[in-house]
């Protein structure tokens, strides 16, 4: 079953007139106007150097906006105070290319480490963390430290660790870009989970098949630039389908 | 209930602290070991430095103690009263701290009981000796002053008015300020060339484990909590180096003081055990604060969000 995000939703994601230069005069973003409704299930597609990974460095506050705003639940993150930060990231479950796991930690010790972060007692982080394990199939694995296990259990430990604290969005950046086609499918199974409990879910990706085969919201970026944006779209351009402007 | 709440994941997060640090201690074992390393080999440069700044503070305190005693020796003719006025007149004086009167008979009495005096009391006719004012300063800097205010007295024996010796009283001030300079130089040395070097070795600690960092971050972490647990290896990794600088040192001190007294044996160095407590709580609190300031510059960078 296809899911048709629900644009009449709240927005919980908003850039306006956003642009990103870097101090060495490269122009990674050009007035990105943008909007992601609650509970959206969101692919960011272009070629490499586009802007995509600034995009995502910008919505975790890896970045500022050289010029624009970015709201995310009604907060602009260019005016957030440093101490702040912290807790905004708290709210949203990161996912990485090269899953940005603790290698000195155990299975467990890697996805208890978001709740330890909040302070959580420990009975409410073993409960927490067992059942995240459990969503990502890796239940009988806690005591294996991440060098054991193979790329895609790798990424099942970080997407665990995304989703522990119950995050209300998930932003990935490339999370199947490290992996074979068949464990890339089990994982973006786990990413439909995520987004079909009310998880707003956006993700950098190169993977064709996968957006192809989904259809859902593509937003493509090229030269810095939002190329198309479709509410049930391909990787590639395809002017057959129905697009939307999110402006 | 929130103060309760607060209370709670502040003692959670230090027991988290607390439980990371210990093991990222053993689990980079490698490198923790440098920077004990480093930090016990400053910590015995600044033990030594300790040790050897006691040791000639007791010298000099020796020294002092008997140069800030100065004789002003009474003529034969002068009568009791007037020596009893000059007393008092002394006693007053705020320079000074006590004076002792000595009568010829005591003088002598003290004189022929110093062994050292065997063969000349043996020959001795009569009592040759002065009675005498024993006048302790509370300053060694006055006892030039209490000299001259001596000589000044109509009562003093003018053949041999005082023991008072400038030159040597004069010296002895100015190697004591010069050893405390050069004790003060060398502490901020040592302090600066170990807070570099701390700072660098716990640096290259960190940047070891900067991946962890950003990792922490990224889940929410706050820059204290990231922080905390490196602060505390810190005061761990200072109080391991402390502990072994403390028991080479406890170990050399004994035969260092002996060596020291066959080699240069004018100097009455002596082995003071009850320095051994202060010498460690000054290594103990030098290395847990040289590991906790060098983690807290040392993780800056990477923590900064």
């Amino acid at each position: 079953m296809v899911l048709t995000p629900d644009f009449d939703s709240r927005p919980v994601i908003s850039f306006q007139h956003v642009w990103k230069t870097y101090p060495t005069g490269t122009e990674a973003l050009r007035d990105i106007n943008l909007v992601v409704p609650e509970g959206d299930f969101l692919f960011l597609v272009g070629p490499s150097g586009a802007g995509k990974s600034t995009l995502v460095r910008l919505l975790i506050r890896e970045e500022k906006p050289s010029k624009g705003k970015i709201f995310v639940d009604g907060v602009e993150l260019g005016r957030m105070k440093r101490r702040k930060l912290p807790f905004y990231r708290r709210k949203i479950g990161l996912v990485f290319q090269d899953f940005k796991l603790l290698p000195n930690l155990t299975v467990y010790e890697n996805v208890a480490f978001a709740l330890r972060v909040l302070g959580e007692p420990d009975r409410l982080v073993h409960s927490r963390a067992a059942e995240a394990l459990d969503t990502v199939g890796l239940a009988g694995k806690e005591q294996t430290y991440p060098s054991n296990l193979s790329g895609g259990e790798q990424q099942r430990v970080a997407i665990a660790r995304a989703l522990v604290h119950a995050p209300s969005m998930i932003i990935a950046d490339e999370p199947t870009g490290n992996l074979d086609p068949a464990t890339a499918w089990e994982i973006m199974q786990l990413f439909l989970r995520i987004n079909a409990r009310g998880a707003t879910v956006v993700m950098a990706t190169h993977n064709r098949e996968i957006v192809d085969l989904l259809r859902r919201r593509v937003v493509a970026i090229d030269a810095g630039q939002i190329a198309r944006d479709d509410r049930s779209g391909r990787y590639h351009d395809d002017v057959s389908k129905s697009q939307i402007r999110a402006q | 209930m929130t103060v309760l709440a607060d209370t709670m994941t502040m003692f959670r997060n230090l027991r988290f602290a607390l439980s990371s640090a210990w093991q990222s201690f053993w689990r980079n074992l490698a490198v923790s070991m440098a920077a004990v390393l480093s930090i016990t080999l400053i910590l015995i440069l600044g033990g030594v430095n300790l040790l050897v700044g006691h040791a000639f503070s007791q010298v000099l305190d020796g020294f002092r103690d008997k140069v800030s005693v100065i004789s002003i020796n009474v003529a034969d003719d002068t009568p009791l009263a007037s020596v009893y006025d000059f007393q008092q007149q002394l006693s007053n004086d705020p320079r000074v701290a006590s004076v002792k009167f000595i009568t010829k008979d005591q003088a002598l009495a003290a004189f022929t009981a110093d062994p050292n005096n065997a063969v000349l009391a043996q020959q001795l006719d009569g009592n040759p000796l002065d009675a005498k004012l024993e006048v302790r300063v509370r300053n060694l800097s006055d006892v030039a002053s209490i000299d001259t205010l001596g000589r000044q007295w109509s009562g003093v024996d003018p053949t041999n008015p005082t023991n008072y010796q400038g030159d040597f009283v004069k010296r002895m001030l100015e190697l004591s300020q010069w050893l405390g300079y050069a004790g003060a130089g060398l502490l901020v040395i040592l302090v600066v060339v170990s807070v570099v070097i701390v700072m660098n070795t716990i640096r290259t600690a960190v940047y070891h484990r900067r991946k962890e960092i950003e990792v922490m971050k990224l889940v929410g972490a706050t820059e204290w909590f990231v922080r905390g647990p490196f602060v505390i290896e810190g005061v761990m990794t200072g109080l391991i180096a402390a502990s072994i600088a403390l028991t080479l040192l406890v170990i050399a001190y004994p035969p260092a003081v002996q060596q020291f007294r066959n080699d240069i044996a004018f100097i009455p160095l002596s082995y003071d055990p009850s320095f051994i407590a202060s010498l460690a709580r000054d290594l103990l609190l030098g290395g847990a604060l040289m590991g906790a300031v060098g983690s807290y510059i040392g993780v800056r960078r990477f923590v900064r969000l």
